[in-house]
């Protein structure tokens, strides 16, 4: 599985949704993670991408995005 | 301290007129602003001569200008409604129709159409300089309304639960005798539609303390929150389980970071064995307590600190011992396991201008007033021990929220046939988030447009913690023998298990 897929699948068990097709919808302005999920997504990507996100230098807008998730997580690995 | 409130305050501002009251990300308000801005106000509103049991909707967010005007308004002699600004329309509208207020401070620009007499920040400002001071003492009796908060209702109707001056002095005392407040720097982190604040609010000031505002706009951001956070200088912490989650999850959470903080009071919704657990690891020497109460009963009625050894013997933490001047029984056949009846000087009076439901909750026991709180709870040791609700009322991050309300409304929207919402539970039976499960009325491919016009027209009409985070369309719901939507096998099938 690449890293998009496996992306996308983690936003889909935390937000019900298939965002394939909408790589760029901003998640926080769609009501779709809160702090909570936040808090899921960032264990999840350490998890299963094996990197560490520190969470006092998790800045939102740089997360905002699935497609912004997957080039942060690349730019970590 | 002396049996009023508002005037152990302003003794505050006496002996300390420069100490800091509020700081809210650096700008900082003394006793003296608080206490003369406060009456100036509270000059200026009795000059609009409302009736006497009138209360002041105060609208808006986490500001100084919210703390003086409940001050003001107390002072005056009326109750005040904090109204978060984050309300939904449908909720304003619905809060100006039970309680009928007099006035409404908008602190923020009001969203709402209304008759009611608008005091708007500009004017505020004019007043804090130009109004006289001349409040008399005994404006605000033990007997009369403090505040009144409300609270999600089953019906959609939110419920106004009315504080009294004698409610809010009980919980105050047995604050301020419990714990250190004693001009202490205090974390004020929770909306101030949410009771959870006043725990922080009047125990700091009847003190001397200062209160540290955390704001939502900073919150929602971790690397804002964990930026400020080492800056407010926190000697105590109070807010709900889930915040300080989040906190741990940055391994720079400890005593060495934050070597002034030392005491940490949780209230909201139930602390978790390996929450506390993890906080005593990081922090081994601060006092962790656990405390417990429905708005109903003015913020909390009990708490215990939870101890290495607390943590070693109960696998559940007890939510705690009752506060002396209260009593709590438990109403059940065997006398084990039952509801939680609280009766005590913290009771509220009911709710405002709903006898219905008032009726409902609150009883006679024995000559006393007693509040039917829906929570099951047993003692174990003298220890008072949570084991869920007897009806459909959740808390989601520290908010309460009766899941029948969010059905009621979900029930009203064109978009869709049927629609129930389900709590999501993880493996410790907190509630993780909230799943809509409807069925559309027109089949749709683009489910993520679907999903957010269905969010959009429920945000109209609810608080926006009340919003599903996720949904799920089927094209039935599964009904249960009396022809109601199966709600029980619903929650089994979300979770997985039972």
């Amino acid at each position: 599985m690449n890293n998009t897929q496996k992306v996308l699948n983690i936003l889909k068990e935390l937000t019900g949704q298939d965002l394939s097709g909408q790589m760029d919808t901003n998640l926080y302005e769609n009501s779709l993670l809160d702090s909570m999920a936040t808090v899921q997504l960032v264990m999840e990507l350490e998890e299963q991408f094996g990197i560490s996100i520190p969470i006092s230098e998790f800045n939102r807008s740089e997360w905002e995005t699935p497609n912004k998730i997957i080039s942060k997580v690349e730019s970590l690995q | 301290m002396n049996k009023n409130i508002l005037e152990t305050i302003d003794q505050v501002s006496k002996s300390h007129p420069n100490a800091v009251a509020f700081d809210y990300l650096g700008i900082q308000n003394t006793y003296q602003e608080l206490s003369t801005w406060s009456g100036r106000m509270a000059t200026a509103i009795k000059h609009l001569n409302l009736n006497k049991d009138v209360p002041v909707m105060v609208y808006g967010g986490q500001t100084f200008d919210m703390l003086v005007s409940f001050l003001g308004v107390a002072k005056s002699g009326h109750a005040y409604i904090p109204v978060d600004a984050h309300s939904s329309q449908q909720r304003l509208a619905s809060i100006i129709e039970t309680a009928n207020p007099g006035l409404i401070i908008s602190i923020e620009p009001f969203p709402l159409e209304t008759k009611v007499p608008l005091l708007r920040l500009k004017e505020l400002h004019e007043i804090y300089i130009t109004s006289s001071n001349d409040t008399k003492k005994e404006e605000l009796a033990l007997n009369d309304n403090f505040y009144i908060l409300f609270t999600s209702g089953t019906t959609g109707k939110p419920k106004g639960v009315q504080i009294t001056h004698q409610n809010l002095l009980s919980f105050v005392e047995w604050m301020t005798q419990s714990f250190n407040f004693n001009r202490q720097n205090v974390l004020l982190q929770p909306s101030f539609s949410f009771d959870l604040s006043v725990m922080a609010i009047y125990p700091t000031l009847v003190c001397g303390g200062t209160l540290k505002v955390l704001p939502k706009k900073i919150t929602d951001n971790f690397m804002s929150m964990f930026t400020l956070l080492p800056k407010l200088a926190l000697n105590s912490w109070i807010s709900t389980p889930s915040l300080i989650d989040i906190c741990l999850v940055d391994p720079n959470f400890t005593a060495e970071a934050f070597p002034q903080l030392d005491t940490f009071l949780f209230c909201g919704e139930e602390l978790s064995h390996a929450t506390a657990e993890k906080l005593k690891q990081r922090f081994p020497l601060a006092h962790v307590y656990n405390t417990y109460g429905p708005t109903e009963t003015t913020v909390a009625v009990t708490s215990v600190e939870i101890t290495t050894d607390i943590l070693k013997k109960y696998s559940r933490l007890p939510i705690g011992y009752v506060k002396s001047d209260t009593s709590i029984v438990i109403e059940s056949e065997h006398n084990e396991k039952g509801e939680l009846i609280i009766v005590g000087p913290s009771v509220s009076k009911g709710y405002l201008n709903n006898p219905e439901k008032t009726t409902a909750a609150f009883i006679d026991l024995n000559g006393h007033r007693a509040y039917k709180s829906g929570d099951l709870g047993y003692y174990s040791d003298k220890l008072l021990f949570y084991s869920g609700r007897t009806d459909f009322q959740i808390k989601l991050n520290g908010y309460r929220i009766e899941l029948e309300e969010i059905n009621h409304y979900l029930s009203q929207l064109s978009l869709i046939k049927q629609g129930v919402v389900v709590p999501k539970y993880d493996n410790r039976g907190k509630v993780l988030q909230l799943i809509g499960i409807v069925s559309p009325k027109q089949s749709t491919d683009n489910t993520l447009a679907y999903t957010n016009q269905i969010k959009d027209a429920l945000g109209k009409l609810v608080m926006p913690y009340m919003i599903p985070q996720r949904f799920s369309f089927r094209d039935k719901l599964p009904l249960s023998a009396n022809g109601k939507i199966d709600v029980k096998t619903l929650i089994t099938e979300v979770n997985g298990h039972d």
